[in-house]
């Protein structure tokens, strides 16, 4: 009950961003935003509890450490020596798929790492310098991830 | 204000250009894929900056582009996999993969 | 006055994102580096140019399709990043 409130509320939000907010689009918004929760718990139910106030919190931090990604893979674009040295590691995660997606996109966004999918269980991980250490940052997402869904972690901050 | 956002426009144009260097040579696909990605997301870049100079209604078109950016990369994993739909986990990656030293060799297979 | 400024400084450093995920396109040794080159700077890129544009809003309308903007671009980039490394990755050739 509480993902279809959440669902509806983000598309009759978008509707309302599209539309400009113009009342003679409410009827066809009410109607549209039905049929798209309709459709989204159809494509991907809601098996888990998701904690909306826990994606608030952690929203500062990804801001953040794309902003670190993006600075860091600038200055190695433009370092006369190219200093990378690139590398794989596997990651074992007992998420559950929805939630491993989401710690990939989140992971492909954060200095240094890539995730290319998940094998037997396992992320598979690219990372572009393996001697800078940025594997460190691995458990630490997967834990905040973890909370979204209501998953307590050892080692969860 | 106009001038300096006109600069902004064409440099995001002249940085799209280099992309499109990427297309042309691959070597592997997902290189010219990853390229076209950032002409999308360069033109979404164009079209706000161009939103602000000339009429705010572009970014809608902006908006646009950007779901068919998506979208196509969509179609490109599908066509990737083998039997077109869409999941790249279907196949295990080829083994050994760990050991292999990124060398941008990816695509030469015979 | 103020927003002008902010305009000038967001827009420019957008607009070093996108140069630097262009050159490391073109630099970088592997696709797959090329790849996080890509993502990362790319989206930082329309993050700074939005944030920048958005000073020159005059409703909140166009601030929240500008939001909307980013967000979609966000949630695709670390979507489709995930996607074509995997598909890269199928491809690969193992050297011996």
């Amino acid at each position: 009950m509480k993902a279809v409130i959440h669902r509806a509320l983000l598309f009759a939000a978008v509707w309302l961003v599209l539309t400009g907010a113009d009342p003679a689009g409410f009827a066809a918004g009410l109607a549209v935003s039905a049929a798209a929760v309709w459709l989204s718990l159809h494509l991907l139910p809601a098996r888990h509890p998701f904690k909306l106030w826990r994606m608030a919190l952690h929203f500062p931090r990804f801001v953040i450490g794309s902003v670190r990604g993006g600075v860091d893979v600038a200055l190695r674009a433009f370092s006369p020596g190219l200093r990378l040295n690139p590398g794989w590691i596997e990651v074992p995660s007992d998420l559950p798929d929805g939630a491993r997606a989401a710690l990939g996109g989140e992971l492909s966004l954060m200095p240094g790492t890539l995730v290319a999918g998940s094998a037997e269980g396992k992320l598979i991980v690219h990372l572009l310098d393996t001697d800078a250490g940025f594997d460190a940052a691995i458990p630490r997402e997967e834990a905040e991830i973890a909370a979204l869904i209501g998953r307590a972690r050892a080692g969860a901050p | 204000m106009t001038v300096w956002l006109h600069i902004v426009a064409l440099g995001l144009l002249a940085s799209l250009g280099g992309a499109l260097w990427r297309v042309w040579r691959g070597p592997s696909q997902a290189d010219r894929m990853m390229a076209a990605q950032l002409v999308g997301t360069g033109g979404v870049g164009v079209l706000i900056v161009l939103a602000a100079l000339q009429d705010w209604g572009l970014l809608v078109v902006a908006l646009a582009l950007a779901l068919l950016a998506a979208l196509a990369a969509v179609g490109f994993i599908k066509a990737q996999t083998p039997d077109g739909a869409g999941d790249p986990e279907e196949t295990a990656p080829p083994s050994g993969w760990q050991n292999r030293r990124a060398t941008g060799q990816a695509d030469k297979r015979a | 006055m103020m927003a002008d400024v902010a305009t000038y400084v967001l827009t420019a450093l957008g607009l070093v994102f996108f140069v630097a995920g262009t050159v490391g396109l073109l630099r970088f040794p592997d696709t797959f580096s090329r790849l996080h080159a890509l993502t990362k700077a790319d989206n930082l890129g329309l993050g700074f140019i939005a944030l920048g544009v958005a000073f020159q809003a005059d409703t909140w309308a166009q601030l929240a399709m500008l939001a909307l903007i980013w967000a979609l671009a966000l949630l695709a980039a670390g979507t489709v990043a995930q996607l074509v490394a995997r598909a890269a990755l199928a491809q690969v050739q193992v050297d011996e």
